[in-house]
């Protein structure tokens, strides 16, 4: 069975671990303009971007002969927890015989969780799988931490587009381990070309911290956000992003009583503004704007699908958070459109606003 | 020796204008074009006028660009500073109205509104595309019942009763006013109908629960409109100030911008001078094909010399100018 998953991050992860398990997997190019046009043109013209990329995603999968799709559920009440079905049913009405298995959160439902990794394990024996989940994890905490040190040094990069592109090479390196040792040898490869990356001596009280919130996808997948992050380190600014690969994982997957998560803190700390979960991830956007302004971040971005009804209750919120929080935070919905030039504007008056702020507070302290 | 000037140009999708000030910030020139889709063209014909107007009188010591074909202006002319429109204009009101705690700024095809606190911005937001609530709106409905648009506002004064017009969108706007138009309303009624559907659109969209504090000051082309501003005062029950040069505050901006950079850095001025009105200035662009991404890379050419690219996502092309 030809396996495929939906494009979001760094996808060579959830690649590596089926193609450690012995599956032949597919893996759909990054979204590019052709499959949010197969994605448009395919799913229901309301539904959030994020669905449309994914369906553009599939339906360039199953083109290269895809015949299973593994894909994560939902959050609460937001419409991705009904994205699995949705994308079956366009599938299948367009013709395409495919199977979708969806992985929800361990934690809510163990039953069904444990009949679909029995058919991901396929043959393969337990320890085999567990071995295979292991090793994939130890790579994707890899990868994420090479990802942070890339998000901060690109602010300082002296020629532009180094540290991105070398983001890409370690991502090549990445993909070619199959054993543990030589993730290892791998790891000290990928530090030394991150740590020979040329940057600029900028002092502390001029550095710029950004913080992206929002919905998973758009935040996670830079060929829907405008890159935004590369466009935050062109501009100057440290970038970190509320989700990660590895901490969903640890968040999801890892089995609870392996100790308290760090979403559950999140959680904690949006409470003051969004007590109850009204679905997809607003109560952690808001949760992670307090966190983000607990460890002395000068602004957040916040990112959301155009029409996402948890992000809009979290755009609503966003007066009174900035105002009691006192920390800068900018909206923007995202949709099909690509000119960007309306966002740069916003975003390049963003960081002004950012810079005037810091300038106020460091001349009040001098 | 020559009185030190400033200039600022603020290339919009609608208008040009172009601005000069002198080292006390006092309004020596201002023009204002049609864009027309033709932004080097309008550039080069405002700079020609301007030279006209003040070569061998003045000494331009700094140039500013801004709005949205700022990138390409900036090159052309050689600008010192190249900002976006929020900054710009929030520059130039704070520096006509110190206290001022929030600015409509209306245009043709945009609006915007800023919050500013002690002078600097606190807050934003910035609506483009949708119509509803920007001046590009009252031209059409203008058009529609053939009254031109510098007597709207009057229009909209002499307004006897009231009537609401849906402002959320202009396609309702347009439907309900068609309405009351077949219910016998006068256009004067169904005019001032509109300035307060705009408004209330306008403060919705923006203000979108957000804590909107006087002194406000209302700028942009659409400020020249006295039926606005009646419905802005009206739906705030506040004055709301409109700056002598409302029309023209983010070229304002820019120059201002530019002097302060100037002045700051002690650096000389990268304006290329009156002359850039005849040099051979061609953009023109291509799909890279590097990678999958395809970037659309503008290439800009002076004098058969490439003068700057940008667009490309990694930074090949952009990197390569010398």
């Amino acid at each position: 069975m030809k396996i495929t998953f939906p494009y979001m991050g760094t996808t060579l992860a959830y690649k590596k671990f089926l193609d450690l398990l012995g599956h032949e997997t597919i893996s759909p190019p990054k979204p590019n303009q052709r499959t949010f046009d197969l994605g448009v043109k395919y799913s229901p013209e309301f539904a959030c971007f994020p669905l449309k990329v994914i369906t553009g995603s599939y339906l360039e999968a199953v083109e290269q002969g895809a015949e299973v799709i593994v894909t994560s559920g939902g959050h609460g009440p937001c419409r991705a927890g009904f994205y699995g079905e949705l994308h079956r049913k366009i599938l299948h009405s367009m013709g395409y015989d495919v199977d979708v298995i969806v992985i929800d959160s361990i934690r809510r439902d163990f039953k069904t969780v444990m009949q679909n990794i029995r058919r991901i394990k396929g043959k393969n024996s337990w320890r085999k799988l567990l071995w295979a989940a292991r090793l994939t994890y130890r790579l994707i905490k890899a990868l994420d931490d090479f990802e942070m040190q890339i998000q901060t040094k690109a602010a300082y990069e002296v020629s532009k587009g180094d540290c991105w592109r070398t983001w890409d090479k370690i991502q090549g390196i990445l993909e070619n381990i199959w054993t543990d040792r030589e993730l290892e040898a791998a790891q000290k490869r990928c530090q030394k070309i991150i740590d020979q990356i040329p940057i600029r001596e900028v002092p502390e009280e001029e550095k710029i911290r950004i913080g992206i919130v929002g919905e998973i996808y758009v935040v996670m997948e830079s060929s829907v956000n405008m890159q935004i992050e590369k466009v935050l380190g062109d501009f100057g600014c440290e970038v970190r992003r509320s989700h990660y690969l590895s901490q969903w994982l640890d968040d999801n997957v890892m089995p609870k009583f392996l100790g308290k998560s760090r979403e559950e803190e999140i959680l904690k700390k949006g409470e003051k503004y969004i007590q109850i979960q009204i679905g997809g991830h607003a109560k952690e956007t808001m949760g992670h704007i307090v966190d983000y302004r607990d460890q002395g971040f000068d602004g957040v971005i916040h990112l959301m699908p155009f029409g996402c009804l948890p992000e809009l209750v979290c755009q609503s919120i966003m007066p009174k958070a900035m105002e009691e929080l006192n920390i800068p935070v900018l909206t923007i919905a995202l949709d099909e459109q690509t000119g960007i030039a309306n966002n740069l504007t916003r975003i390049e008056a963003f960081i002004d606003l950012i810079k005037n702020k810091k300038r106020k507070r460091i001349s009040r302290a001098g | 020796m020559l009185e030190k000037i400033y200039l600022g140009i603020d290339v919009g999708s609608v208008s040009t204008n172009i601005v000069a000030i002198d080292e006390e910030n006092n309004l020596i020139s201002k023009s204002y074009m049609r864009t027309e889709g033709q932004p080097i063209e309008t550039v080069k014909q405002g700079i020609q006028a301007l030279k006209k107007e003040l070569d061998g009188k003045y000494e331009v010591a700094g140039v500013g660009a801004t709005g949205s074909g700022r990138q390409l202006a900036g090159i052309l002319v050689g600008a010192d500073v190249v900002k976006n429109e929020i900054t710009a204009h929030a520059t130039a009101t704070v520096n006509a109205v110190p206290e001022v705690r929030t600015i409509f700024e209306i245009g043709g095809q945009d609006s915007k509104i800023i919050f500013l606190k002690d002078g600097l911005i606190t807050d934003f937001a910035m609506n483009t595309v949708c119509a509803a609530g920007t001046g590009s709106f009252l031209d059409h409905q203008a058009e529609r019942l053939r009254i031109p648009i510098q007597d709207f506002g009057e229009y909209a004064l002499r307004a006897e009763r009231k009537i609401r017009i849906a402002g959320r969108c202009t396609v309702f706007a347009e439907s309900d006013m068609i309405s009351k138009q077949q219910f016998g309303f006068s256009k004067e009624e169904i005019i001032n109908g509109l300035c307060e559907a705009l408004v209330r659109n306008y403060l919705n969209n923006l203000g979108r629960g957000k804590k909107i504090e006087p002194p406000y000051v209302f700028q942009g082309g659409v400020a020249a409109n006295v039926g606005i501003r009646a419905a802005f005062e009206k739906e705030l029950g506040e004055k709301v100030i409109i700056p002598k040069n409302f029309d023209v505050m983010g070229s304002l901006g820019a120059a201002l911008l530019a002097k302060e950079y100037l002045q700051s850095t002690g650096q000389k001025t990268k304006f290329r001078g009156f002359e850039v009105a005849d040099i051979d200035f061609v953009p023109t662009s291509f799909e890279c094909t590097g990678c999958s991404n395809l970037c659309e890379v503008i290439k800009v050419e002076i004098d058969g010399e490439i003068a700057a690219m940008w667009g490309d996502k990694c930074g090949r092309w952009t990197n390569n100018i010398r």
